[in-house]
Protein backbone atom coordinates (compact mmCIF):
# COMPACT_ATOMS: atom_id res chain seq x y z
CA UNK A 1 0.00 0.00 0.00
CA UNK A 2 2.66 2.16 0.84
CA UNK A 3 3.99 1.95 -2.67
CA UNK A 4 0.64 2.49 -4.23
CA UNK A 5 0.34 5.22 -1.86
CA UNK A 6 3.84 6.55 -3.26
CA UNK A 7 2.94 6.02 -6.81
CA UNK A 8 -0.26 7.98 -6.56
CA UNK A 9 1.81 11.22 -4.98
CA UNK A 10 4.23 10.73 -7.96
CA UNK A 11 1.42 11.10 -10.60
CA UNK A 12 0.01 13.90 -8.73
CA UNK A 13 3.28 15.61 -9.04
CA UNK A 14 3.43 14.72 -12.36
CA UNK A 15 0.56 15.94 -13.80
CA UNK A 16 0.66 19.28 -12.15
CA UNK A 17 4.22 19.65 -12.68
CA UNK A 18 3.61 19.03 -16.47
CA UNK A 19 1.75 22.70 -16.53
CA UNK A 20 3.56 24.26 -14.42
CA UNK A 21 0.34 24.43 -11.72
CA UNK A 22 -0.84 23.26 -8.47
CA UNK A 23 -1.75 22.90 -5.78
CA UNK A 24 0.87 20.06 -4.72
CA UNK A 25 0.76 20.10 -1.18
CA UNK A 26 -2.69 20.46 -0.70
CA UNK A 27 -3.19 17.35 -2.66
CA UNK A 28 -0.68 15.67 -1.07
CA UNK A 29 -2.31 15.88 2.57
CA UNK A 30 -5.82 13.80 1.69
CA UNK A 31 -4.32 10.92 -0.40
CA UNK A 32 -4.53 8.24 2.03
CA UNK A 33 -8.26 9.91 2.88
CA UNK A 34 -8.88 9.73 -0.43
CA UNK A 35 -7.52 5.75 -0.87
CA UNK A 36 -9.41 4.48 2.46
CA UNK A 37 -12.65 5.94 0.56
CA UNK A 38 -12.19 5.02 -3.24
CA UNK A 39 -9.42 2.37 -3.26
CA UNK A 40 -10.63 0.28 0.05
CA UNK A 41 -14.73 1.36 -1.17
CA UNK A 42 -15.52 3.24 1.99
CA UNK A 43 -17.75 5.26 -0.55
CA UNK A 44 -20.09 3.36 -2.67
CA UNK A 45 -19.73 4.06 -6.26
CA UNK A 46 -19.53 2.35 -9.33
CA UNK A 47 -16.40 4.31 -11.57
CA UNK A 48 -18.06 2.56 -14.97
CA UNK A 49 -21.68 4.30 -13.72
CA UNK A 50 -21.11 7.92 -12.48
CA UNK A 51 -24.14 8.80 -12.14
CA UNK A 52 -25.59 5.63 -10.58
CA UNK A 53 -29.04 6.62 -8.52
CA UNK A 54 -28.07 4.87 -5.12
CA UNK A 55 -23.90 6.30 -5.35
CA UNK A 56 -22.58 8.02 -2.44
CA UNK A 57 -21.40 11.25 -3.03
CA UNK A 58 -18.12 12.95 -2.47
CA UNK A 59 -17.97 16.80 -2.81
CA UNK A 60 -14.72 18.18 -2.80
CA UNK A 61 -14.87 21.52 -1.02
CA UNK A 62 -11.54 22.05 -1.00
CA UNK A 63 -11.53 22.40 -4.23
CA UNK A 64 -8.03 23.18 -5.23
CA UNK A 65 -7.03 19.28 -3.78
CA UNK A 66 -8.53 19.06 -7.53
CA UNK A 67 -5.25 17.31 -8.43
CA UNK A 68 -5.81 14.14 -5.42
CA UNK A 69 -8.72 13.76 -6.41
CA UNK A 70 -8.58 13.79 -10.11
CA UNK A 71 -5.76 11.26 -9.43
CA UNK A 72 -7.84 8.88 -7.78
CA UNK A 73 -10.33 8.96 -9.89
CA UNK A 74 -8.47 7.94 -13.14
CA UNK A 75 -7.08 5.41 -10.28
CA UNK A 76 -10.28 4.03 -9.78
CA UNK A 77 -11.24 3.74 -13.41
CA UNK A 78 -13.86 6.59 -13.80
CA UNK A 79 -11.46 7.69 -16.60
CA UNK A 80 -8.35 7.15 -18.53
CA UNK A 81 -4.52 8.30 -18.33
CA UNK A 82 -4.67 10.60 -21.58
CA UNK A 83 -8.04 12.01 -19.93
CA UNK A 84 -5.94 13.29 -16.71
CA UNK A 85 -3.17 14.55 -18.55
CA UNK A 86 -5.15 16.75 -20.27
CA UNK A 87 -5.40 18.69 -17.05
CA UNK A 88 -5.52 22.31 -17.43
CA UNK A 89 -4.54 22.27 -21.29
CA UNK A 90 -6.34 24.12 -23.58
CA UNK A 91 -9.48 21.25 -24.30
CA UNK A 92 -9.56 19.70 -21.18
CA UNK A 93 -12.51 19.97 -18.78
CA UNK A 94 -10.13 19.06 -15.73
CA UNK A 95 -9.35 22.59 -14.31
CA UNK A 96 -7.38 23.04 -11.45
CA UNK A 97 -10.90 23.58 -9.43
CA UNK A 98 -13.48 20.76 -10.13
CA UNK A 99 -16.57 21.27 -12.30
CA UNK A 100 -19.66 20.07 -13.70
CA UNK A 101 -20.92 17.99 -15.49
CA UNK A 102 -17.97 17.13 -18.08
CA UNK A 103 -15.85 15.40 -15.25
CA UNK A 104 -17.29 11.97 -14.55
CA UNK A 105 -16.95 11.15 -10.74
CA UNK A 106 -16.80 14.89 -9.80
CA UNK A 107 -20.36 15.89 -7.48
CA UNK A 108 -20.27 19.58 -7.41
CA UNK A 109 -18.21 22.76 -8.77
CA UNK A 110 -16.35 23.57 -6.43
CA UNK A 111 -13.04 26.23 -5.84
CA UNK A 112 -14.48 29.27 -3.75
CA UNK A 113 -14.34 28.06 -0.25
CA UNK A 114 -17.38 27.64 1.76
CA UNK A 115 -19.60 26.19 -0.01
CA UNK A 116 -18.75 22.11 -0.15
CA UNK A 117 -20.63 21.57 3.38
CA UNK A 118 -23.96 23.63 1.92
CA UNK A 119 -24.21 21.68 -1.26
CA UNK A 120 -23.72 18.98 0.51
CA UNK A 121 -26.25 19.72 3.32
CA UNK A 122 -28.90 19.87 0.66
CA UNK A 123 -27.77 16.67 -0.68
CA UNK A 124 -28.09 14.75 2.35
CA UNK A 125 -31.69 16.69 3.31
CA UNK A 126 -32.75 15.39 -0.16
CA UNK A 127 -31.78 11.75 0.29
CA UNK A 128 -33.62 11.75 4.10
CA UNK A 129 -36.55 13.40 2.30
CA UNK A 130 -36.65 10.60 0.14
CA UNK A 131 -35.65 7.82 2.77
CA UNK A 132 -32.96 6.90 0.94
CA UNK A 133 -29.77 5.35 2.71
CA UNK A 134 -27.30 6.99 0.84
CA UNK A 135 -24.40 9.15 2.17
CA UNK A 136 -22.99 12.51 1.60
CA UNK A 137 -19.07 13.16 2.19
CA UNK A 138 -17.71 16.30 1.79
CA UNK A 139 -13.91 17.17 2.39
CA UNK A 140 -13.03 20.22 3.92
CA UNK A 141 -10.21 22.27 4.63
CA UNK A 142 -9.34 23.72 8.04
CA UNK A 143 -8.34 26.53 6.82
CA UNK A 144 -11.79 26.79 4.24
CA UNK A 145 -13.61 26.03 8.21
CA UNK A 146 -12.90 29.78 8.65
CA UNK A 147 -15.31 31.10 6.33
CA UNK A 148 -18.61 31.40 8.25
CA UNK A 149 -21.15 29.70 5.92
CA UNK A 150 -19.42 26.80 7.03
CA UNK A 151 -20.72 27.11 10.45
CA UNK A 152 -24.35 28.22 8.73
CA UNK A 153 -24.42 24.96 7.77
CA UNK A 154 -23.10 22.84 10.37
CA UNK A 155 -26.02 24.46 12.83
CA UNK A 156 -28.66 23.54 10.00
CA UNK A 157 -27.59 19.80 9.39
CA UNK A 158 -27.36 18.94 13.25
CA UNK A 159 -30.58 20.44 13.51
CA UNK A 160 -31.84 18.30 11.09
CA UNK A 161 -30.28 15.43 12.04
CA UNK A 162 -28.66 15.25 8.85
CA UNK A 163 -26.59 11.78 10.00
CA UNK A 164 -26.22 10.51 6.38
CA UNK A 165 -23.32 13.66 6.03
CA UNK A 166 -20.08 12.74 6.76
CA UNK A 167 -17.63 15.79 6.60
CA UNK A 168 -13.87 15.29 6.69
CA UNK A 169 -11.68 17.77 7.55
CA UNK A 170 -8.48 18.12 6.06
CA UNK A 171 -6.52 19.47 9.49
CA UNK A 172 -3.30 19.79 8.04
CA UNK A 173 -2.79 22.95 10.33
CA UNK A 174 -2.17 25.34 7.38
CA UNK A 175 -2.94 27.55 5.17
CA UNK A 176 -1.85 30.07 2.76
CA UNK A 177 0.18 32.62 4.78
CA UNK A 178 0.92 30.68 7.71
CA UNK A 179 -0.75 28.30 10.38
CA UNK A 180 -4.25 28.18 11.40
CA UNK A 181 -3.79 28.98 14.79
CA UNK A 182 -1.39 31.98 13.78
CA UNK A 183 -4.03 33.10 11.44
CA UNK A 184 -6.68 32.59 13.36
CA UNK A 185 -5.71 31.18 16.55
CA UNK A 186 -7.53 28.15 16.23
CA UNK A 187 -5.24 25.05 17.65
CA UNK A 188 -8.61 22.70 17.99
CA UNK A 189 -11.77 22.25 15.87
CA UNK A 190 -13.09 19.22 18.15
CA UNK A 191 -14.71 21.55 20.45
CA UNK A 192 -16.32 23.86 18.00
CA UNK A 193 -18.25 20.95 16.15
CA UNK A 194 -19.48 19.31 19.39
CA UNK A 195 -20.64 22.61 20.75
CA UNK A 196 -22.72 22.86 17.19
CA UNK A 197 -24.20 19.02 17.90
CA UNK A 198 -22.04 17.16 15.46
CA UNK A 199 -20.60 13.72 16.48
CA UNK A 200 -16.94 14.13 16.64
CA UNK A 201 -14.16 11.13 15.08
CA UNK A 202 -10.44 12.44 15.34
CA UNK A 203 -8.18 9.99 13.05
CA UNK A 204 -4.40 10.34 12.19
CA UNK A 205 -5.12 11.08 8.22
CA UNK A 206 -2.03 8.96 6.73
CA UNK A 207 -3.36 6.41 8.65
CA UNK A 208 -5.50 4.35 6.07
CA UNK A 209 -6.39 1.45 8.46
CA UNK A 210 -7.21 4.00 11.20
CA UNK A 211 -9.31 6.00 8.00
CA UNK A 212 -11.16 2.34 7.18
CA UNK A 213 -12.28 1.78 10.83
CA UNK A 214 -13.79 5.80 11.24
CA UNK A 215 -15.44 4.84 8.01
CA UNK A 216 -16.72 1.29 9.01
CA UNK A 217 -17.72 2.57 12.39
CA UNK A 218 -19.68 4.99 10.52
CA UNK A 219 -22.36 7.33 12.69
CA UNK A 220 -25.14 5.44 14.49
CA UNK A 221 -26.58 8.29 16.23
CA UNK A 222 -29.21 10.76 14.41
CA UNK A 223 -26.27 13.83 13.95
CA UNK A 224 -24.35 14.32 11.85
CA UNK A 225 -20.83 13.10 11.77
CA UNK A 226 -16.98 15.28 11.08
CA UNK A 227 -14.06 13.10 10.82
CA UNK A 228 -10.71 15.74 11.75
CA UNK A 229 -8.34 13.85 9.85
CA UNK A 230 -5.07 15.05 11.44
CA UNK A 231 -2.71 15.58 8.42
CA UNK A 232 0.90 17.04 6.89
CA UNK A 233 0.28 19.19 3.99
CA UNK A 234 2.63 18.06 1.63
CA UNK A 235 2.90 14.80 3.11
CA UNK A 236 5.44 12.62 1.10
CA UNK A 237 8.04 15.22 0.07
CA UNK A 238 10.29 16.03 3.25
CA UNK A 239 10.92 19.98 2.12
CA UNK A 240 7.46 20.84 1.31
CA UNK A 241 5.82 19.05 4.11
CA UNK A 242 4.28 21.47 6.79
CA UNK A 243 5.76 24.28 5.01
CA UNK A 244 2.96 27.47 4.00
CA UNK A 245 5.25 28.34 1.41
CA UNK A 246 4.74 25.74 -0.83
CA UNK A 247 0.95 26.05 -0.77
CA UNK A 248 1.27 27.46 -4.61
CA UNK A 249 4.19 26.46 -6.09
CA UNK A 250 6.66 24.01 -8.06
CA UNK A 251 10.00 22.89 -7.30
CA UNK A 252 13.08 24.74 -8.59
CA UNK A 253 15.86 22.36 -10.49
CA UNK A 254 17.72 22.20 -7.17
CA UNK A 255 14.11 21.57 -5.48
CA UNK A 256 13.21 19.04 -7.94
CA UNK A 257 15.67 16.41 -6.81
CA UNK A 258 14.68 15.77 -4.00
CA UNK A 259 10.75 15.49 -5.54
CA UNK A 260 12.29 12.54 -7.74
CA UNK A 261 14.02 11.26 -5.12
CA UNK A 262 11.34 10.80 -2.88
CA UNK A 263 8.69 10.26 -5.36
CA UNK A 264 11.01 7.63 -7.39
CA UNK A 265 10.53 9.91 -10.60
CA UNK A 266 12.96 9.11 -13.27
CA UNK A 267 14.73 12.02 -15.36
CA UNK A 268 12.93 10.44 -18.36
CA UNK A 269 9.37 10.39 -16.71
CA UNK A 270 10.27 14.47 -15.90
CA UNK A 271 11.06 15.43 -19.55
CA UNK A 272 8.33 13.11 -21.38
CA UNK A 273 5.69 14.82 -18.78
CA UNK A 274 6.75 18.51 -19.91
CA UNK A 275 6.52 16.78 -23.09
CA UNK A 276 2.61 15.70 -22.45
CA UNK A 277 1.93 19.52 -22.79
CA UNK B 1 -48.06 39.51 -3.86
CA UNK B 2 -47.24 37.33 -1.26
CA UNK B 3 -50.28 36.11 -0.60
CA UNK B 4 -50.53 35.34 -4.60
CA UNK B 5 -46.95 33.53 -4.18
CA UNK B 6 -47.92 31.47 -1.39
CA UNK B 7 -51.22 30.37 -3.69
CA UNK B 8 -49.07 29.57 -5.98
CA UNK B 9 -46.37 27.44 -4.37
CA UNK B 10 -49.79 26.04 -2.48
CA UNK B 11 -50.54 24.05 -5.47
CA UNK B 12 -46.94 23.22 -6.84
CA UNK B 13 -46.78 21.41 -3.58
CA UNK B 14 -49.55 19.27 -3.19
CA UNK B 15 -49.05 18.47 -7.10
CA UNK B 16 -45.57 17.24 -6.86
CA UNK B 17 -43.63 16.63 -3.68
CA UNK B 18 -40.36 17.17 -5.25
CA UNK B 19 -40.87 21.08 -4.98
CA UNK B 20 -39.61 22.16 -1.52
CA UNK B 21 -40.18 26.06 -0.41
CA UNK B 22 -36.94 27.32 1.40
CA UNK B 23 -37.36 29.54 4.36
CA UNK B 24 -35.10 32.21 5.57
CA UNK B 25 -37.45 32.35 8.82
CA UNK B 26 -38.67 34.67 6.27
CA UNK B 27 -42.58 33.08 6.23
CA UNK B 28 -45.71 34.24 6.60
CA UNK B 29 -48.63 32.65 8.88
CA UNK B 30 -49.69 31.44 5.12
CA UNK B 31 -46.10 29.31 5.17
CA UNK B 32 -47.01 27.99 8.85
CA UNK B 33 -49.97 26.61 7.66
CA UNK B 34 -48.79 24.62 4.50
CA UNK B 35 -45.49 23.68 7.23
CA UNK B 36 -48.19 22.00 8.98
CA UNK B 37 -49.58 20.30 5.67
CA UNK B 38 -46.04 19.06 3.84
CA UNK B 39 -43.79 19.03 6.55
CA UNK B 40 -40.94 17.30 4.27
CA UNK B 41 -41.72 19.96 1.39
CA UNK B 42 -41.64 23.07 3.66
CA UNK B 43 -37.95 23.91 5.78
CA UNK B 44 -37.07 26.93 7.45
CA UNK B 45 -32.85 27.28 6.98
CA UNK B 46 -33.18 29.84 9.64
CA UNK B 47 -31.26 33.70 9.49
CA UNK B 48 -28.49 32.44 7.32
CA UNK B 49 -29.49 33.21 3.25
CA UNK B 50 -25.82 31.83 1.98
CA UNK B 51 -26.36 28.38 3.30
CA UNK B 52 -29.84 27.86 1.92
CA UNK B 53 -28.69 29.10 -1.37
CA UNK B 54 -26.07 25.91 -1.40
CA UNK B 55 -28.21 23.73 0.17
CA UNK B 56 -31.17 24.67 -2.35
CA UNK B 57 -28.27 23.92 -5.36
CA UNK B 58 -27.49 20.44 -3.27
CA UNK B 59 -31.45 19.81 -3.33
CA UNK B 60 -31.85 20.30 -6.80
CA UNK B 61 -28.45 18.29 -7.51
CA UNK B 62 -30.82 15.12 -5.98
CA UNK B 63 -34.16 15.88 -8.25
CA UNK B 64 -35.19 18.70 -6.02
CA UNK B 65 -37.21 21.61 -7.17
CA UNK B 66 -36.61 23.97 -4.00
CA UNK B 67 -38.31 27.57 -4.03
CA UNK B 68 -36.06 30.03 -2.06
CA UNK B 69 -37.99 32.59 -0.55
CA UNK B 70 -36.25 35.72 0.95
CA UNK B 71 -36.74 39.38 1.04
CA UNK B 72 -35.06 39.96 -1.79
CA UNK B 73 -31.62 41.92 -0.75
CA UNK B 74 -30.71 39.57 1.16
CA UNK B 75 -30.72 37.23 -1.44
CA UNK B 76 -29.44 39.56 -4.42
CA UNK B 77 -26.77 40.98 -2.21
CA UNK B 78 -25.47 38.50 0.22
CA UNK B 79 -26.23 35.86 -1.67
CA UNK B 80 -24.46 36.49 -4.28
CA UNK B 81 -21.65 34.31 -4.90
CA UNK B 82 -23.46 31.67 -3.47
CA UNK B 83 -26.13 32.59 -6.25
CA UNK B 84 -23.17 32.62 -9.34
CA UNK B 85 -21.34 29.22 -8.31
CA UNK B 86 -23.76 27.02 -6.91
CA UNK B 87 -27.28 27.73 -8.62
CA UNK B 88 -25.95 29.25 -12.22
CA UNK B 89 -22.91 27.94 -12.81
CA UNK B 90 -23.90 24.69 -11.97
CA UNK B 91 -27.09 25.30 -13.64
CA UNK B 92 -29.35 23.88 -11.13
CA UNK B 93 -33.06 23.99 -11.32
CA UNK B 94 -33.34 26.52 -8.37
CA UNK B 95 -36.18 29.47 -8.38
CA UNK B 96 -34.92 32.14 -6.65
CA UNK B 97 -38.00 34.31 -5.02
CA UNK B 98 -37.04 37.98 -3.83
CA UNK B 99 -39.70 39.59 -2.06
CA UNK B 100 -40.38 43.04 -1.40
CA UNK B 101 -38.50 44.36 -3.94
CA UNK B 102 -37.91 48.00 -5.32
CA UNK B 103 -38.59 49.68 -1.92
CA UNK B 104 -41.35 47.97 -0.87
CA UNK B 105 -39.91 47.70 2.65
CA UNK B 106 -40.58 51.40 2.79
CA UNK B 107 -40.00 51.76 6.52
CA UNK B 108 -37.03 49.65 6.92
CA UNK B 109 -34.63 51.91 4.99
CA UNK B 110 -32.04 50.99 2.22
CA UNK B 111 -30.48 48.16 4.12
CA UNK B 112 -33.87 46.10 3.15
CA UNK B 113 -34.80 48.00 -0.22
CA UNK B 114 -33.37 46.10 -3.74
CA UNK B 115 -33.16 48.70 -6.49
CA UNK B 116 -29.66 47.11 -7.47
CA UNK B 117 -30.88 43.84 -8.12
CA UNK B 118 -31.41 43.25 -11.80
CA UNK B 119 -28.06 44.73 -12.31
CA UNK B 120 -26.32 42.91 -10.02
CA UNK B 121 -28.15 39.38 -11.41
CA UNK B 122 -28.51 40.00 -14.85
CA UNK B 123 -24.99 39.65 -16.22
CA UNK B 124 -24.94 35.88 -14.33
CA UNK B 125 -25.46 33.50 -16.72
CA UNK B 126 -28.20 30.67 -17.21
CA UNK B 127 -30.71 32.77 -15.24
CA UNK B 128 -33.80 34.08 -16.28
CA UNK B 129 -35.27 36.89 -14.30
CA UNK B 130 -39.21 37.61 -14.16
CA UNK B 131 -40.40 41.16 -12.78
CA UNK B 132 -44.41 40.40 -12.40
CA UNK B 133 -46.39 43.62 -12.23
CA UNK B 134 -49.20 42.63 -10.14
CA UNK B 135 -50.62 39.55 -8.09
CA UNK B 136 -52.33 37.55 -11.00
CA UNK B 137 -48.79 37.95 -13.23
CA UNK B 138 -46.96 36.22 -9.98
CA UNK B 139 -48.95 33.15 -10.49
CA UNK B 140 -48.10 33.01 -13.84
CA UNK B 141 -44.63 33.75 -12.79
CA UNK B 142 -44.42 31.25 -10.54
CA UNK B 143 -45.92 28.62 -12.92
CA UNK B 144 -43.41 29.58 -15.66
CA UNK B 145 -40.30 29.12 -13.38
CA UNK B 146 -41.40 25.99 -12.72
CA UNK B 147 -41.65 24.83 -16.05
CA UNK B 148 -38.00 25.97 -16.66
CA UNK B 149 -35.78 23.18 -15.86
CA UNK B 150 -32.54 25.87 -14.69
CA UNK B 151 -32.19 29.18 -12.07
CA UNK B 152 -34.90 31.29 -11.93
CA UNK B 153 -35.16 34.49 -10.12
CA UNK B 154 -38.27 36.28 -9.54
CA UNK B 155 -38.58 39.50 -8.43
CA UNK B 156 -41.66 40.84 -6.24
CA UNK B 157 -43.21 43.26 -4.25
CA UNK B 158 -44.67 42.45 -1.20
CA UNK B 159 -48.61 43.63 -0.22
CA UNK B 160 -50.93 45.42 -1.59
CA UNK B 161 -49.55 45.87 -5.06
CA UNK B 162 -53.02 47.19 -7.50
CA UNK B 163 -54.17 44.32 -9.58
CA UNK B 164 -54.13 45.72 -13.21
CA UNK B 165 -55.46 42.93 -14.80
CA UNK B 166 -59.71 42.60 -14.94
CA UNK B 167 -59.45 38.95 -16.38
CA UNK B 168 -56.03 36.99 -16.12
CA UNK B 169 -53.08 38.15 -16.68
CA UNK B 170 -51.49 38.37 -20.60
CA UNK B 171 -48.31 36.63 -19.47
CA UNK B 172 -45.82 34.78 -21.65
CA UNK B 173 -42.68 33.95 -20.88
CA UNK B 174 -39.76 36.02 -22.45
CA UNK B 175 -42.09 38.17 -24.59
CA UNK B 176 -43.51 42.02 -22.82
CA UNK B 177 -47.07 42.78 -23.43
CA UNK B 178 -48.37 45.86 -24.33
CA UNK B 179 -50.79 47.24 -21.57
CA UNK B 180 -52.40 50.48 -23.26
CA UNK B 181 -51.81 51.60 -26.83
CA UNK B 182 -50.76 54.74 -27.82
CA UNK B 183 -49.03 56.72 -30.41
CA UNK B 184 -46.90 59.36 -28.88
CA UNK B 185 -44.19 57.42 -27.17
CA UNK B 186 -43.93 54.24 -25.24
CA UNK B 187 -43.32 53.61 -21.82
CA UNK B 188 -40.96 50.01 -20.92
CA UNK B 189 -42.28 49.47 -17.18
CA UNK B 190 -41.15 46.27 -14.97
CA UNK B 191 -42.88 45.59 -11.41
CA UNK B 192 -45.60 47.26 -9.22
CA UNK B 193 -44.74 50.35 -10.20
CA UNK B 194 -46.77 49.80 -13.41
CA UNK B 195 -49.52 51.57 -11.13
CA UNK B 196 -48.21 54.71 -11.10
CA UNK B 197 -47.03 54.71 -14.93
CA UNK B 198 -51.01 54.01 -15.43
CA UNK B 199 -51.70 56.76 -13.32
CA UNK B 200 -49.88 59.15 -15.30
CA UNK B 201 -50.85 57.64 -18.21
CA UNK B 202 -54.32 58.62 -17.68
CA UNK B 203 -53.61 61.84 -16.55
CA UNK B 204 -51.83 62.49 -20.37
CA UNK B 205 -54.29 60.94 -21.96
CA UNK B 206 -56.36 63.26 -20.54
CA UNK B 207 -54.61 66.01 -21.95
CA UNK B 208 -54.56 63.76 -25.37
CA UNK B 209 -51.49 62.91 -25.06
CA UNK B 210 -51.27 58.59 -25.89
CA UNK B 211 -48.48 56.76 -24.91
CA UNK B 212 -47.96 52.99 -25.16
CA UNK B 213 -47.49 51.36 -21.97
CA UNK B 214 -45.01 47.92 -22.19
CA UNK B 215 -44.59 45.95 -19.24
CA UNK B 216 -41.75 43.73 -18.89
CA UNK B 217 -42.11 40.44 -16.92
CA UNK B 218 -39.69 38.96 -18.10
CA UNK B 219 -36.16 40.97 -17.82
CA UNK B 220 -34.04 37.96 -18.51
CA UNK B 221 -34.30 36.98 -21.89
CA UNK B 222 -35.13 40.55 -22.63
CA UNK B 223 -37.89 40.18 -25.69
CA UNK B 224 -35.79 42.75 -28.31
CA UNK B 225 -38.38 42.60 -30.78
CA UNK B 226 -40.52 44.43 -28.99
CA UNK B 227 -38.34 47.41 -28.18
CA UNK B 228 -37.30 47.34 -31.78
CA UNK B 229 -41.13 47.29 -32.75
CA UNK B 230 -41.49 50.58 -30.10
CA UNK B 231 -38.02 51.85 -31.66
CA UNK B 232 -39.92 52.03 -34.78
CA UNK B 233 -42.65 53.39 -33.78
CA UNK B 234 -41.77 56.23 -31.68
CA UNK B 235 -39.51 59.10 -31.72
CA UNK B 236 -38.64 58.51 -27.80
CA UNK B 237 -39.66 55.88 -25.42
CA UNK B 238 -39.15 55.83 -21.75
CA UNK B 239 -38.74 53.45 -19.07
CA UNK B 240 -39.54 53.00 -15.60
CA UNK B 241 -38.30 51.40 -13.00
CA UNK B 242 -38.07 51.35 -9.07
CA UNK B 243 -34.12 50.22 -9.83
CA UNK B 244 -30.75 52.27 -10.48
CA UNK B 245 -31.15 54.09 -13.26
CA UNK B 246 -27.39 51.98 -14.03
CA UNK B 247 -28.03 48.34 -14.86
CA UNK B 248 -31.82 48.07 -14.90
CA UNK B 249 -34.63 47.28 -17.47
CA UNK B 250 -33.39 50.54 -18.89
CA UNK B 251 -29.86 50.17 -19.43
CA UNK B 252 -31.24 46.45 -21.18
CA UNK B 253 -33.14 48.67 -23.39
CA UNK B 254 -30.18 51.51 -24.06
CA UNK B 255 -27.98 47.83 -25.34
CA UNK B 256 -30.77 46.93 -27.59
CA UNK B 257 -31.47 49.99 -29.70
CA UNK B 258 -26.96 50.62 -29.75
CA UNK B 259 -26.87 47.09 -30.67
CA UNK B 260 -29.47 47.72 -33.73
CA UNK B 261 -28.61 50.81 -34.47
CA UNK B 262 -31.69 52.90 -33.76
CA UNK B 263 -32.30 56.15 -33.41
CA UNK B 264 -34.89 56.61 -31.00
CA UNK B 265 -34.51 58.75 -28.00
CA UNK B 266 -34.35 56.74 -24.42
CA UNK B 267 -35.46 58.47 -21.30
CA UNK B 268 -34.49 56.57 -18.04
CA UNK B 269 -36.84 57.40 -15.06
CA UNK B 270 -35.55 54.95 -11.70
CA UNK B 271 -33.07 56.33 -9.23
CA UNK B 272 -30.60 58.57 -10.12
CA UNK B 273 -27.06 56.60 -8.98
CA UNK B 274 -28.15 56.70 -5.09
CA UNK B 275 -29.70 54.75 -2.56
CA UNK B 276 -33.84 55.92 -1.58
CA UNK B 277 -33.77 57.92 1.51
CA UNK B 278 -37.00 58.46 3.37
CA UNK B 279 -39.62 56.37 5.27
CA UNK B 280 -43.53 56.01 4.94
CA UNK B 281 -45.86 53.84 2.77
CA UNK B 282 -44.65 52.31 -0.38
CA UNK B 283 -46.60 55.30 -2.30
CA UNK B 284 -45.09 58.01 0.05
CA UNK B 285 -41.62 56.58 -0.73
CA UNK B 286 -41.99 56.33 -4.54
CA UNK B 287 -43.18 60.26 -3.92
CA UNK B 288 -39.83 61.33 -2.15
CA UNK B 289 -37.53 59.60 -4.19
CA UNK B 290 -38.99 60.90 -7.97
CA UNK B 291 -40.85 57.58 -8.77
CA UNK B 292 -44.82 58.13 -8.13
CA UNK B 293 -47.44 58.90 -11.13
CA UNK B 294 -46.98 62.90 -10.90
CA UNK B 295 -43.29 62.68 -11.09
CA UNK B 296 -43.44 60.22 -14.01
CA UNK B 297 -46.33 62.50 -15.86
CA UNK B 298 -44.27 65.51 -15.46
CA UNK B 299 -41.22 64.01 -17.04
CA UNK B 300 -43.09 62.37 -19.57
CA UNK B 301 -44.86 65.41 -20.44
CA UNK B 302 -41.48 67.33 -20.09
CA UNK B 303 -40.01 65.48 -22.70
CA UNK B 304 -42.94 65.16 -25.30
CA UNK B 305 -44.00 68.81 -24.85
CA UNK B 306 -40.37 70.39 -25.26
Amino acid sequence: MEQELRKLRKQIFLTGYSVNIAHIASAFSIVEILYSLYVHQNLNYDSRKPNLENRDRLILSKGHGSLALYTMLYYVGYFDLNFLNSFCKPGSVLGGEPCIPNIPGIEATTGSLGHGLSLGVGMALAKKIDQKKEKIYVLLGDGECEEGTIWEAVMFAAHQHLNNLIAIVDCNKIQKMGSIENVMGIHSWKERFEAFGWVVEEVDGHDVDALDQVFLKGNETDRPLVILANTIKGKGVSIIENDPRWHWRLPNKRELKTFMAELGISEEEITACRKVM
Amino acid sequence: MQKSYVNSLYKLLKSDKNVISCLSDSGTDYDEMIAREFPDQVINFGISENNKIGAAAGLASCGKTPFVYTTSAFLAYRSYEFIRNDVCLQNQNVKLVGMGCGLSWSTLGSTHHTTEDIAALKAIPNLTILSPCSPKELECCVNAAYQIKGPVYIRMGMSNEIEIYDGEASFELGKNNIIKTGNRAAVFVTGSIISEVLEAIHKLKEEGIEIEVVNVSTIKPFDQQSVIAECKKNHVIFSVEEHNKIGGVGSSIADIIAENNLSTKLIKIGLEDCFATGYGTHKQLLEMNGLDAKHIYEIIKNKLVN
